[in-house]
């Protein structure tokens, strides 16, 4: 209950900032659009020159790219402006504010900033799903559609988890402060499946920076690619992502405020 | 250890029960990366890494009772913010231990958090892109705080600290006082039993190191609240504390009276002497000449009426002072105790 | 003048080798979009044989040689300056006795390309041995690729720096800095060769200056360009830095006049 109160105390202050700010709404709304028409382009010059992109056909292609910028909703409203306070809070200090708050500290450093029209996003996210799935022609049953939703969220709560291990890096590191840099640029990777990936790369993307788990995993659940047990699987390894990532982020704020070392 | 409350809301300090800070042995040692200059030295540390130890804070040990306001004095790179960090939960010591209002600080628990504040002078607490107002809520929801003690306690420093005015405003666009004003609001809005304050009028005007000074005062008083606090002003220490506690390199130096402080260390007086109209007077031969006051010129020895303050020990004074008298043409005498600032100084070194 | 570059260059390739994790990161950001593309483009023209007369070998190497370009022609201006002159801490650097822009910032940018290429070295070498591209690459496009790429700097430079001077005015300078980015890569090559862009958008980057920065080059690098339309290019991409650099001081001038107006 008190995490629900924190929540929306939190909403409401950014909401009220985010106002302030309307101008930077628009052009990131803008921008947004921007991209999701070259995303488009770049769909239709595959498809222009290919029937199907690694055994997938364009309206998966198309939901595909809707889970892929939902994965990246959350990134743009949560991950990286609380990346961006968190690496100010670290070097002026002001972090130490944080750890005297009697809250969950993790908890505390992924809500500080919600970029709230963000929500745009999630529209657009939720439009290119629905479309997708619908377009494709009925071959998905409701169950899929139930895994292919679980999955979105244990693959979420998986980058979701391992941004928390990369900023808690930096009580490890000194000047780790652009690690978070790393996810930004493997997100491009969730935007094709991986199948099309050369084997190391698909390595890469499914268990060192598993966006693809986040992104190609959900859909294969939709199209009926899986069994069971592998979608109970990458349940599990939801779950487990995000425990591991909360003893590693107290490991760290133990590591800052030197405890271990 | 709850402050007792009187009937007309202000509150009397409950001095006898148990001390609310006991420090004991506290150390604390950084392991450091050691690297020259250059490139060379450069790539090197690139695939090892040398490290040395700094020892911060060394076998630091006092007890502040509930109530008490304690100066906490000391060079820059002492130890005093490395203390605080320890006693605020922020900093594991490597030795020693420490108990703050019955907890050990670092396990920092949610309701030791909720019965402490620590003020960084240099640091923001704030947002600085909304409104202080917008930040009070968010800590009003952290602290669990409920809207009645919320809306009480946000009065009283309102009509100390006179926020009405500033609070709606964005942080970014406040003045320096004004921002202090809303870091200590923020930072008490839980009404904390014990405040650890860094530095807090650092960089203000002294208008406003006055009104804090006050205000810190004032909340003392009603509130009971224990403040260790460091300050790089004596006048905030001469205003504040009766008792101060000095670190030099992590050691502990003097723990006790201010007052007791220049006695110790500074067994001397001042006397100063304006003397009349006198050619050739020559004050060495009755103590050490320290200063000619400032404001007569550099040759205001042997002008008319210049200041000359004399050091003498602190048992002579009399006696020297009727030599003076005696001896020269004086058109004023005054006897001073030294300046806070030579003392502290002194004791630093000593 | 020459004792200061080599006295800045120094300090920061120092700093430089001081911040590897921060590299290893900025690295990845740089590899990751390339070897996706590449995957992508060459499933597509594996499976038809070729896509637009380009086969899956002209695809490996466009962007084998697209992964030097980029590190060689990047510019991270707005991570050096942009926080400082919205802080206030710009300050020390315009007490200095010299453009502090085309001093200490371009050094920092150079020593942080100097040692990008280096880890790249390794990296590319695995990926060689990967993709197994071929390349055919002539002593003249060497040549000729040399300053292509320092002129392909310069100009990204003055753009770059130009962008963060916004920040004297707006403190919004990253979205607009991203959506610049956004345009720049798009219309650089960055993810697709030009030549397959639809006709509206390919003729959007025949009149836009970025794939003298990145396009360029590679189609250079990769000798799909005679000497003469070599030439031509370098001669453009050189009208382009002088434009570039006239745009960087005026708005340089403007933005000092306002931060020192503001006095922050």
């Amino acid at each position: 209950m008190h995490i629900y109160k924190l929540l929306t105390t939190f909403l409401k202050v950014n909401i009220q900032q985010d106002l302030a700010y309307r101008a930077d709404a628009i052009v990131n709304m803008a921008l947004s659009l921007m991209w999701l028409g070259w995303e488009l382009t770049s769909l239709s010059i595959i498809f222009s020159n290919t029937e199907t992109l690694g055994g997938w056909g364009p309206s998966e292609l198309i939901a595909l790219l809707g889970v892929w910028r939902l994965v990246n909703v959350v990134m743009a409203t949560i991950v990286w402006p609380n990346t961006e306070k968190f690496n100010n809070g670290v070097r002026d200090g002001s972090l130490d504010y944080t750890f005297l708050q009697p809250a969950n500290s993790q908890l505390l450093i992924s809500i500080t900033r919600i970029v709230v029209w963000r929500a745009w996003d999630l529209l657009l996210a939720l439009t290119l799903i629905v479309a997708g799935i619908t377009s494709s022609g009925g071959i998905t049953t409701p169950l899929n559609v139930i895994a292919f939703l679980g999955l979105t969220i244990s693959g979420v709560a998986i980058i979701y988890s391992l941004w928390i291990v990369l900023i808690s890096f930096t009580f490890w590191f000194t000047k780790f402060d652009n690690n978070v840099t790393i996810m930004q640029a493997l997100m491009d990777a969730g935007r094709y499946p991986a199948q099309v990936y050369p084997v190391w790369l698909r390595a890469i993307v499914t268990f060192i920076i598993p966006i693809a788990v986040a992104t190609t995993v959900p859909l294969q659940a939709l199209r009926g690619d899986l069994q069971w047990w592998q979608i109970l699987g990458f349940l599990v390894i939801g779950v487990g992502a995000f425990i591991i990532s909360a003893r590693i982020w107290k490991a760290g704020v133990r590591r800052y405020s030197g405890a271990s070392s | 250890m709850q402050p007792v409350q009187t009937r007309n809301g202000t509150s009397r300090i409950a001095r006898n029960g148990p001390d609310p800070i006991i420090v004991d042995g506290l150390s604390k040692t950084y392991r450091v990366t050691d690297r020259e200059g250059g490139f060379g030295a450069a790539v090197r540390s690139f695939f090892k890494r040398k490290y040395r130890d700094v020892k911060a804070v060394q076998n630091v040990s006092f007890r502040i009772g509930s109530g008490e306001i304690v100066g906490f004095l000391g060079p820059n790179g002492a130890g005093k913010t490395t203390t605080l960090k320890m006693l605020s939960g922020l900093l594991y010591p490597t030795g020693g231990s420490a108990n703050v209002l019955s907890h050990t600080p670092w396990e920092r628990r949610a309701d030791y958090l909720r019965s402490i504040t620590l003020v960084m002078g240099q640091r923001n607490r704030l947002s600085w892109d909304i409104p202080a107002a917008d930040s009070f809520l968010l800590n009003q929801a952290i602290y669990r705080i409920g809207d009645a003690d919320y809306k009480r306690t946000f009065d009283e420093l309102n009509e100390l600290l006179e926020l009405a005015a500033i609070i709606r405003k964005p942080v970014r666009n406040l003045s320096l006082g004004e921002r202090m004003k809303c870091e200590l609001a923020a930072a008490l809005l839980h009404r904390p039993q014990v405040l650890f304050l860094d530095e807090p009028t650092i960089g203000l005007d002294i208008g406003a190191q006055v009104r804090i000074r006050s205000f810190l005062k004032e909340y003392n008083r009603r509130s009971g609240a224990t403040i260790l606090l460091t300050s790089h002003y004596m006048a905030d220490v001469t205003a504040l504390c009766e008792r101060i506690i000095i670190i030099h390199h992590g050691q502990l130096k003097y723990d006790g009276k201010l007052a007791d402080l220049s006695r110790r260390i500074a067994p001397y007086k001042l006397i100063a002497v304006r003397l009349g109209d006198c050619i050739d007077c020559d004050l060495s031969r009755y103590g050490t000449v320290v200063e000619v006051a400032a404001e007569y010129g550099a040759d205001g020895a042997n002008g008319d009426g210049g200041k000359q303050l004399v050091q003498v020990k602190a048992d002579e004074v009399a006696a020297v002072t009727a030599r003076i008298l005696a001896d020269l043409p004086v058109s004023d005498l005054t006897i001073e105790d030294p300046p806070i600032e030579d003392v502290i100084e002194r004791a630093f070194h000593e | 003048m020459l004792a200061i570059y080599k006295h800045l260059w120094q300090v920061n390739w120092a700093e430089q080798w001081q911040y590897r994790a921060n590299l290893i990161m900025y690295l990845f950001y740089w590899l990751v979009s390339p070897i996706v593309y590449l995957a992508v483009w060459t499933t597509v023209a594996t499976a038809q044989g070729s896509v637009n007369g380009l086969t899956a070998q002209d695809f490996v190497a466009y962007y084998m040689v697209l992964l030097i370009v980029n590190i060689a022609t990047s510019e991270i201006t707005i991570h050096i300056l942009g926080y400082r002159i919205m802080d206030g801490t710009l300050s020390n650097l315009l007490v200095l006795p010299v453009h502090p822009v085309l001093t200490q910032v371009l050094v920092n940018n150079l020593a942080f390309k100097a040692l990008q290429l280096i880890a790249l070295a390794p990296i590319w070498a695995v990926l060689y041995v990967l993709f197994q591209p071929v390349l055919t690459i002539t002593l003249v496009n060497v040549l000729l690729a040399i300053p292509a790429l320092a002129l392909g700097f310069l100009f990204s430079f003055f753009i770059g720096a130009t962008i963060t001077f916004i920040a004297f005015w707006t403190t919004r300078v990253w979205a607009i800095a991203e959506f610049y980015f956004a345009v720049f890569q798009l219309f650089a090559g960055q993810f697709v060769p030009l030549s397959l862009l639809p006709p509206v958008l390919h003729n959007i980057a025949e009149a836009l200056p970025f794939r003298l920065v990145l396009y360029f080059p590679v189609q250079l690098i990769l000798g799909k360009l005679t000497v003469q339309e070599s030439m031509l290019n370098l001669g453009l991409l050189a009208v382009w830095c002088v434009a570039g650099y006239a745009l960087f001081s005026v708005v340089w001038r403007g933005g000092v006049k306002k931060f020192s107006a503001v006095g922050a």
